[in-house]
This record gives C-alpha cells, sequence and structure tokens, in this order.
C-alpha cells in the first residue's frame, strides 16, 4: 500500500468512526443535538485542541513539547500576576503570550543549537515552567478579573459561537496552509522525515526549529489565558496534565511520532472523534476512569484492527507481509 | 592518552561524565546544606531511587529498540494494589510467592503491551497511552475505592524498608536498595555480554539491517515489554512494602519520572545507544536534586522550577562533556579515517522507520 | 477546645429552635427526582464512604431515580469536575453535589447550572466565593479544624510544647489552606503559645512525594516532634516515614486520618491522636439538602431549617468561614486515639 493509501485509509478510518460516534450518541441522548450542548462538545475541550493544532507540526517535525501543559500554567500566572500588580488587562495578556513565546524559543534554543534532545528539554520544561508559575501565584488563588476578559471566555460572540471556537477555526486553517501549501510546511516534513538530509541540503534547520518551538509557547500561552478567561481565576496547578491528551488528539490522527508523516486533516478528525466521544460518555453519565479507559483502547483498536484487516487480506492474497 | 584512546571509545566512558556531574552536584549541594555528608543524605537518596531504577531499567531495554512504555505507572500500581489484597487476604503466603505474583502479575500486563506492538505492529507509544490508561481503569474498576492498609499486611513485608543488608559505618545498605542494584549489575551485564542483549542495540539502531541480518525482531521486543512489566511488577512489590497503605493512586505519574531519568542518564530515545548504568545513574542525579532541594532553606514554591533548570542543566553539560570528549577522539583518529562535516549538533539521529 | 465546642452548639441549638417552631420543612419523600453526587476524583474511600451515605438517604427519601456518582479522574480533577457539571446541566439534573476541587474556577459552570434551574450543593470543600453554589454542607466548622489540630498538637507534645511542621496536600486544595490558615489564627491563643510552627511543606496528596517531604522535614529540623498532616494521603504517608526511619519516639505523627488507614500507626504509637468526621453522614446530609431543595421543601437562605432524616435537624446559617455564602455545619470532630480506632476502623 502507498504512503498516500495508507493516509486516506487512516482518515478514511476516522470518519467512519466519527459517523459511528454521531449515530450512537444521537440515537442515546435526546439532548447531543442541542446548540447549545454542541458549543459545550467544543468548549470544554477548547484549549487543548488549539494546542494540538501546533502540536501536529511539532511532531511532524521530528520532535515533541512536554512542556505545552506547564506553559499553559505559567502563561495564565504570569497573566494573573501582571493583573495583581496593577497592570492594566491588555497589557497582562501581551505579558502572558510573551512568556509563553519565551519559554518556546528556550525550549527550541536547547534543541536546535545545543542539540539536545526535545523529550529531556521539555521534560524539564514541564516541570521548570509549572515551578515558575507556581512561584508566581503561590498558594492563593487569582480571580476578580475585568467583566470583558471573562466573558471573552464564557459569553458567545457569532450566534452561540464563543471567541475561542473562532480562534481554533482561524488557527485550523493558517496552520493548514502553513503545513501543506508554504514553504516552511515543506521544511517541517523535510527536516522531520530526515533531518541529517535536510541539513546537508542547506536547509535551515535551526531557524525552522526554532519557529517551531516558539510558535508552539505562544499559542500554548494563549490557550491558557483563554483557559483562564473561562474559568475566570487562575491557580498554580491550571492545565496540569494536558499534554498528554493533547498528544493523544495528534498521534489518533495518524501524526508519526517519529515525525515526517501526518497532515491536519487527520488531527482535525481525531479532534472530533474523541470529543463527540467524551461528549457522548459524559451525557451517558461513563466518567472518570470508565472514560479515559474507553478512550485508550480507541487508541490502539483503530491502529491494530486496520493492521490486522491488512496482514489478513495479504495472507487472502497469498502474500507475505 | 594515545593507547586510552585507541581502545576506549567515548561511548563507553559516557557515564563517566555523568558521574562528573553527581559529583559536582554533591559537592555545590554540601556547600549549601549543613549536615549534608552524613550517612543519612546518603541513605535518604538510596532508598528513595530504589524504585525508580528498577522500572528504569526495563525502561531502558524498551527504549533500546526504539520503543517507549508509558504504562509502567500504572502496572506498577496494579501490581501492588492486587498483590497487597491477595497477601491481605492470605497473611502466611510464603514471601518468595508474593514477589513471584507481583512480577507475574506485571509480566502479564508487559506480555499484552508486548503482543500489540510486536505483531499487532501498533507503535509503542499508541500501545502503552493507552494501556497506561486502560490498566489505571481496570484497577479503579476492580478495587471498588478499597485500601490496601498497614495493618492487614505481615509484618515481614512492613517491616523491609527498615531491613539492612550490611553497613558500612554509618551508612546502611538497606534491602530494596541492594534489590535495585542486582537487578542493574544482572541487566548490565546481560547487556553488555550476551548475545541477546547486544541484538537490542542492533535493532534500535537499525531495524531494517537488523531484519536484514535475520534478528527476530519480533520475539525481542515482545520480550523487552515483558521485561519492563516484570520490573514494574517488582517495583509494585517494592512499592507495596515502602508505603503499606496503597490506593488505587499508587505509582500514578511514575511514567514521567522514570522516562526523565532514562533520558537524563544518556539512553537515546530513539533508540540504540544507552546503557543500563546510565539510567541508574539517571536515577540517582535526579533523586539527588529532589531530596537536595526538599533540604535547601528555600521557599517550597521554588523547588519545582529549580529541580526543572537543575535538570537541563545536567542534559546539556552531560552533552557538552561528551561532545568534548569525541572531538578529542576524533583529532586522533583524524589519520585514519575523515571526520565527515560538522554543521549541527546532534548528528546521531534516526531515519524515520 | 470544649468551650468552644460547647458554645457553637449552644448557638445552633439556638438558632435552630428559633426558627424550627414555625418553619421546619420536610421533603416530601419518593419523588423522582435525577441527582449527581460529584467527588473530587474517584477511587479513594473517603468519596465512596459519603456515596453509601448518599445512598441510603435516597433509599429512605424513596427517590425512584437511582443517583449518579460520577468523577473525574484524579490526573483531571478540575476540567473533570467542570465538564461533569456541565454535562449534567444539559441534561437538566434535578441537583448537583460537588465536593469542589476546582476552587473559583467552577463558579462559571455552576452558575449556569444554577441558571437552569438545579439545585447546586457543595459538601466536604465548597465554593471560595460562593457564587453558583447554593449552600455548603460543611463537615465541621473549618475555624475549628485549626483549633482542633493546634489541641492534638498540645496533647501529643505535652504541656512544654514543642516544635512542629504541616505537611499538606496541594497549595491549590482550598480546604486543605482554609484549615491550615485557621490553625496559625488558633496558634496565637496564649493556650498554645509553647507551640512553635516551624514550616508548611506540600506533598499533593501522592504517597511518595509526602513520603520523601516527611523525612526531608526531620533533616532540615532536628528539633522537629510532630508533624501534622491534615490530608488522609499525607498523615499515613508521614507515619510510615517515621516507622520506617525508627523516628516514632521523637517525631509524632497526627493531623486528620481515616481510622481503617490509621489503625496501625496509632496502636503502635506512631500517631497517637488523629480527627475525621463521619464521610458517611456527611454523604448522608448533603443527599438530604439537595434533596429537600429540589423538590421546594427548603429554602437555601439564612435561617431555614430542615429535618435531615435519622440526622435530625438542621439550620442553614451565614458561613462564618467564608465572605460570603451559606452553610449547614455538621459536625463534630471524632478525635480517635488508642481507645476508639480499632472500633472505627471496623
Amino acid at each position: 500500500m502507498s504512503a498516500l493509501g495508507r493516509l486516506k485509509s487512516w482518515e478514511g478510518l476516522l470518519l467512519a468512526l466519527l459517523v459511528i460516534i454521531v449515530a450512537v450518541n444521537i440515537e442515546h441522548s435526546p439532548y447531543y443535538l442541542g446548540v447549545g450542548n454542541i458549543v459545550n462538545l467544543f468548549q470544554l475541550s477548547i484549549e487543548k485542541i488549539i494546542v494540538a493544532l501546533i502540536m501536529t507540526l511539532v511532531i511532524i517535525n521530528g520532535e515533541i513539547d512536554l512542556s505545552v501543559a506547564s506553559v499553559m500554567g505559567l502563561a495564565a500566572c504570569v497573566l494573573a500576576w501582571l493583573f495583581e500588580m496593577g497592570t492594566p488587562m491588555p497589557l497582562a495578556i501581551v505579558g502572558g503570550l510573551l512568556a509563553g513565546l519565551a519559554a518556546g524559543l528556550f525550549n527550541g534554543f536547547w534543541v536546535a543549537y545545543v542539540g539536545l534532545p526535545s523529550l529531556a528539554v521539555t521534560l524539564a520544561g514541564l516541570i521548570g515552567y509549572r515551578g515558575i508559575a507556581r512561584i508566581l501565584v503561590e498558594d492563593h488563588p487569582i480571580g476578580n478579573f475585568p467583566e470583558w476578559f471573562n466573558l471573552v471566555g464564557q459569553q458567545p460572540l457569532i450566534g452561540p459561537v464563543t471567541v475561542s471556537i473562532v480562534i481554533f477555526a482561524l488557527l485550523f486553517v493558517i496552520i493548514a496552509i502553513t503545513l501543506h501549501s508554504s514553504a516552511l510546511g515543506r521544511l517541517v516534513y523535510v527536516i522531520g522525515n530526515n533531518l541529517q538530509a535536510a541539513r546537508y541540503s542547506g536547509i535551515r534547520v535551526r531557524l525552522v526549529k526554532m519557529t517551531l518551538f516558539g510558535a508552539s509557547g505562544t499559542i500554548a500561552a494563549l490557550a491558557g489565558i483563554l483557559y483562564a478567561a473561562r474559568l475566570g481565576s487562575v491557580r498554580g496547578d491550571m492545565a496540569a496534565g494536558f499534554e498528554l491528551d493533547i498528544i493523544t488528539i495528534v498521534l489518533l490522527g495518524g501524526v508519526s511520532i517519529f515525525g515526517g508523516s501526518g497532515n491536519l486533516a487527520g488531527v482535525g478528525l481525531s479532534i472530533l472523534v474523541i470529543l463527540n466521544l467524551r461528549n457522548g460518555m459524559g451525557l451517558a453519565s461513563i466518567t472518570g476512569n470508565t472514560q479515559t479507559s474507553v478512550i485508550g483502547a480507541l487508541l490502539i483498536l483503530s491502529v491494530l484492527v486496520p493492521n490486522m484487516a491488512q496482514t489478513i487480506s495479504n495472507k487472502w492474497n497469498g502474500r507475505e507481509t | 592518552m594515545n593507547w586510552l584512546q585507541r581502545y576506549v571509545r567515548p561511548e563507553q566512558v559516557r557515564e563517566l561524565s555523568l558521574l562528573l556531574l553527581i559529583i559536582v552536584a554533591v559537592i555545590v549541594f554540601g556547600s549549601m546544606i549543613d549536615n549534608y555528608y552524613t550517612s543519612r543524605t546518603f541513605n535518604r537518596i538510596a532508598s528513595s531511587v530504589a524504585i525508580i531504577t528498577i522500572v528504569a531499567v526495563g525502561q531502558t531495554l524498551v527504549v533500546l529498540t526504539r520503543n517507549i512504555d508509558l504504562s509502567v505507572g500504572s502496572i506498577v500500581g496494579c501490581t501492588a494494589y492486587f498483590t497487597g489484597t491477595l497477601l491481605a487476604q492470605n497473611n502466611d503466603l510464603h514471601p518468595l510467592l508474593v514477589v513471584l505474583a507481583a512480577v507475574a502479575l506485571g509480566s502479564v500486563l508487559g506480555a499484552i503491551n508486548g503482543v500489540f506492538v510486536a505483531w499487532g505492529r501498533v507503535p509503542s507509544i499508541i500501545v502503552t497511552l493507552g494501556t497506561l490508561a486502560i490498566y489505571r481503569g481496570l484497577l479503579v474498576d476492580l478495587s471498588g475505592a478499597k485500601t490496601v492498609t498497614t495493618d492487614s499486611l505481615p509484618s515481614w513485608l512492613v517491616d523491609l524498608p527498615r531491613v539492612n543488608l550490611f553497613a558500612i559505618g554509618e551508612f546502611d545498605f538497606r534491602a530494596m536498595f541492594m534489590l535495585a542494584l542486582m537487578i542493574v549489575i544482572i541487566f548490565q551485564v546481560g547487556t553488555s555480554f550476551l548475545a541477546l542483549g547486544r541484538r537490542l542495540y542492533a535493532i534500535g539502531s537499525n531495524p531494517d539491517a537488523a531484519k536484514l541480518i535475520g534478528l527476530p525482531i519480533k520475539r525481542l521486543v515482545f520480550l523487552t515489554f515483558v521485561l519492563s512489566g516484570a520490573l514494574s511488577g517488582l517495583a509494585g512489590f517494592v512499592t507495596l512494602a515502602r508505603f503499606g497503605n496503597i490506593t488505587v493512586e499508587a505509582g500514578r505519574g511514575l511514567e514521567l519520572e522514570v522516562v526523565a531519568a532514562v533520558v537524563v542518564g544518556g539512553v537515546n530515545i530513539f533508540g540504540g545507544s544507552g546503557t543500563i548504568m546510565g539510567a541508574m545513574l539517571g536515577a540517582i542525579m535526579i533523586g539527588i536534586l529532589e531530596q537536595s532541594l526538599f533540604r535547601l532553606q528555600i521557599s517550597e514554591f521554588w523547588r519545582d522550577a529549580l529541580l526543572g533548570l537543575l535538570i537541563l542543566l545536567a542534559v546539556a553539560s552531560d552533552a557538552v562533556i561528551l561532545q568534548r570528549l569525541r572531538s578529542l577522539w576524533a583529532r586522533a583518529d583524524l589519520k585514519f579515517i575523515a571526520k565527515p562535516p560538522d554543521d549541527g549538533p546532534a548528528p546521531e539521529r534516526r531515519a524515520p522507520p | 477546645m470544649k468551650k468552644y465546642l460547647l458554645a457553637t452548639a449552644a448557638l445552633a441549638m439556638a438558632v435552630s429552635i428559633n426558627h424550627g417552631v414555625q418553619a421546619q420543612a420536610m421533603a416530601k419523600p419518593g419523588e423522582a427526582l435525577d441527582m449527581v453526587l460529584l467527588p473530587k476524583f474517584l477511587g479513594i474511600l473517603p468519596f465512596d464512604q459519603a456515596h453509601q451515605g448518599a445512598q441510603e438517604a435516597a433509599k429512605e427519601l424513596e427517590n425512584p431515580t437511582p443517583l449518579q456518582f460520577l468523577g473525574p479522574t484524579p490526573e483531571n480533577s478540575v476540567a473533570g469536575q467542570i465538564e461533569i457539571t456541565t454535562n449534567a446541566t444539559t441534561q437538566g439534573v434535578a441537583a448537583i453535589m460537588i465536593s469542589n476541587n476546582s476552587g473559583d474556577q467552577i463558579v462559571p459552570a455552576a452558575k449556569a447550572a444554577q441558571e437552569k434551574g438545579i439545585a447546586v450543593v457543595t459538601w466536604d470543600s465548597p465554593i471560595p466565593s460562593a457564587e453558583g453554589e447554593d449552600v455548603f454542607v460543611a463537615q465541621v466548622d473549618f475555624s475549628e479544624t485549626g483549633v482542633v489540630m493546634a489541641d492534638m498538637a498540645l496533647s501529643i507534645l505535652g504541656e512544654d510544647g514543642g516544635k512542629f511542621a504541616i505537611l499538606s496536600a496541594s497549595p491549590d486544595a482550598a480546604n486543605q489552606n482554609a484549615w491550615n490558615a485557621a490553625m496559625k489564627e488558633a496558634l496565637k491563643g496564649e493556650k498554645y503559645a509553647k507551640l512553635e510552627l516551624l514550616d508548611t511543606v506540600y506533598g499533593n496528596d501522592q504517597s511518595e512525594e509526602s513520603y520523601n517531604q516527611a523525612l526531608a522535614l526531620v533533616d532540615k529540623y532536628p528539633d522537629m516532634e510532630l508533624i501534622m498532616a491534615p490530608t488522609s494521603v499525607g498523615i499515613v504517608a508521614a507515619a510510615k516515614a517515621m516507622q520506617d526511619e525508627d523516628l516514632c519516639d521523637t517525631v509524632k505523627t497526627s493531623g486528620l486520618g481515616v481510622p481503617s488507614e490509621m489503625l496501625a500507626y496509632t496502636m503502635n504509637g506512631c500517631a497517637p491522636e488523629f480527627a475525621l468526621w463521619s464521610f458517611v453522614d456527611l454523604g448522608y446530609l448533603t443527599y438530604q439538602t439537595a434533596y429537600a431543595i429540589a423538590t421546594g421543601a427548603l429554602k437555601a437562605e439564612e435561617g431555614a431549617s430542615f429535618k435531615a432524616g435519622r440526622m435530625g435537624e438542621y439550620t442553614i446559617t451565614k458561613d462564618p468561614t467564608r465572605d460570603a455564602g451559606l452553610r449547614i455545619l455538621m459536625g463534630p470532630f471524632s478525635v480517635y486515639d488508642k481507645d476508639n480506632v480499632e472500633a472505627a476502623a471496623k
């Protein structure tokens, strides 16, 4: 099977899964199709799926960023800390975004210029950035943000659609264009496919990696700030542990952890699959570890079943795998 | 020096650079903390790294073959809990049987991972991200929120953390630390000298070549997952002994600590290089940093920020020292072979599978 | 301490007598109400006990709709609680009973639930700002927790007092923070002048971290004689650490713990005294309260009182431990030692 065929079948599989899940949800819960529920379905995980978009690029490029959740927390805490010191809210937001950018570039520096594995660097970042967030807010939550800030996170903007959802949609388009029809996007794939070859052919590997890590930090910070607006108050443990959910979404989207393959359509479908599944289970009162177990099983089966099918069909055709 | 350079490669002394960093860390902390150079500090660090080290040995085996096992924390939790329940119901079970039960349960859970990865051809990160959630979910469902409590366990187990195998002066060598050390030595010897061990390196550094020369890749990968599960099971037993009270939360988040130890220990996450000793040194390095930060007279809230920074510094200085060593060797080698063009860091990267 | 208890009891009684005569409400049993009990997370004993208590109340009130016990996973507690609250709102349940782990972050979701006419009752841990919450069912008076802990410290360390440290859960746990603050407040009293609080550290409710933190405290403060852990995970980890290091004679452990988990350490003297309340009763009272509010038999306003089945009469008062909000006070504490821990552990 060609790489293209494999990818197509992957998205086909996700689409089929999505159809099944949606059908079951409609059958099962009268509340599922309500406009409010569909908005909630996105809104409840909006920060994770925003970060999943940029994580897709990072992983296709052959790296990983485990620090995103801590950067989300850091940005929210920087914002809250600045706000508490009397900084006007718009400036505090800029401060939060800059903190994210700085954290991302700091990761990028060690990966691109010093040559450390991104897993190690961002694992240190996961601990360290959370630590800085903790220093800023210590043990007291910060809230009472200006009303408009909370409204941004909680109120609909166009019809029932919230600001965060609009931002997600815009980012999806921007990142899709960047990845699939820009020079940078091509470089992301080339480097992810074969770093050595990319280097020998004169590609500015370091610049690309710095760009991606910087973008990852900034977008994580944006997501963290939206999270703060949605919840209306900030604590040191904000978004802790989100990284595994984010990476799960990207991997289910068919992106190879070794880099070089995957696309944004797959990740988009994966987002829809996971969000609808979670929502359906939530409405059916399936929560906690049972819910995560089902998603875990889905993750394994979605790769296992096509593999098995292929093996069987190859045997049928009398070929060796 | 020339003689040395001919017979020893930088990769063979790679652990030395980490050892050097550990010594530096101990000296620095010693100058900042009163009563640091005491047997107590040694005992604390030794017993705190035992669990991580045991799991990290199994993780290293898996990582060598270009795979990863993220389900270890859930396996530790399951084995600690279920072995504890078993023991609470049959207090006079022979200790050896208890350990065997823990290892067996761990092996079964590891084997499930292994089957999916080796024969199901599902990437290991996907399988173990899935089983990380599934094993924990099973534990929560099957336990009915009950806790294994210390008073229901036999006294030999509860007292195990206190058992000293021997002591040199004030320095206790406790049974659990020695167990971890023994595991490290066994697997270090195994991976260095046994053909089986060397094959793991072959698979990780070049899977295609390994296949061409006819290595049973599937069986070997399966074996590493079983071993990782078995060692996690053993760590589950140690967890049970150490904490006595086991809730369904036991071992949660352990996977990240273990991966950190392995990565700091210089094991290449993309397979093919790194050693068991290295993983242990990584665990010890992190243990020293954590334990020492606990004792520094600093605000609670600064600890994590410093820990992150110090881990990064450890990894970075390790890389720099190694690079220096390599270029030193390369200069000596120049007479024999041409040096590859060096226009960027980390040239030892993998091709996509 | 006794005086304080008596005073609060008297006050509570006075209030309930005042209102009990004219306004005592009784919820009509047998109504079909969809009710959700939402713990901080699933899988640990105290919340399971609360679930038992709530089920007992549900049976007594003959609610034909089964109680939903829904909770997130521990690592996803905040986002999970918000998600479950939002989904329950979508389903239009009658009442949500939350042991809040999300501080004020749950306010938007809880407000949305209230706007849909859902009764939002918190228990175990309240919403700090009280926004979006009808009433908080408090297991004990949060300022009293500080006094109880200070009293236990004094009783363990003796008249001469001594130095001790707090091993708390996470810096984000609102009820833990309130208790620690209450304890610091109580320590200002003359009675406790000889107690010295050295440090507050966090074990994040993980055994390993709590265990290491407890040992680090011993190393850091050689003259420390007591570790006070107001968390059921921290207290057992600390007690085990002291036992493993043969330190039980010099460093005692105390705080809030579950009797069955503490039995061994109380009997061998590592943790001679600790306290807790009944989570079964807390679940029972919470369900009774939520049911009464959801049926309209009880209005969530100051002074309203009602009969909560086997536990008798309760009155809604202002919550003196928060700036705003109403509460129902369950109380009192049970303090456990060698004499009564075995019976309680069963």
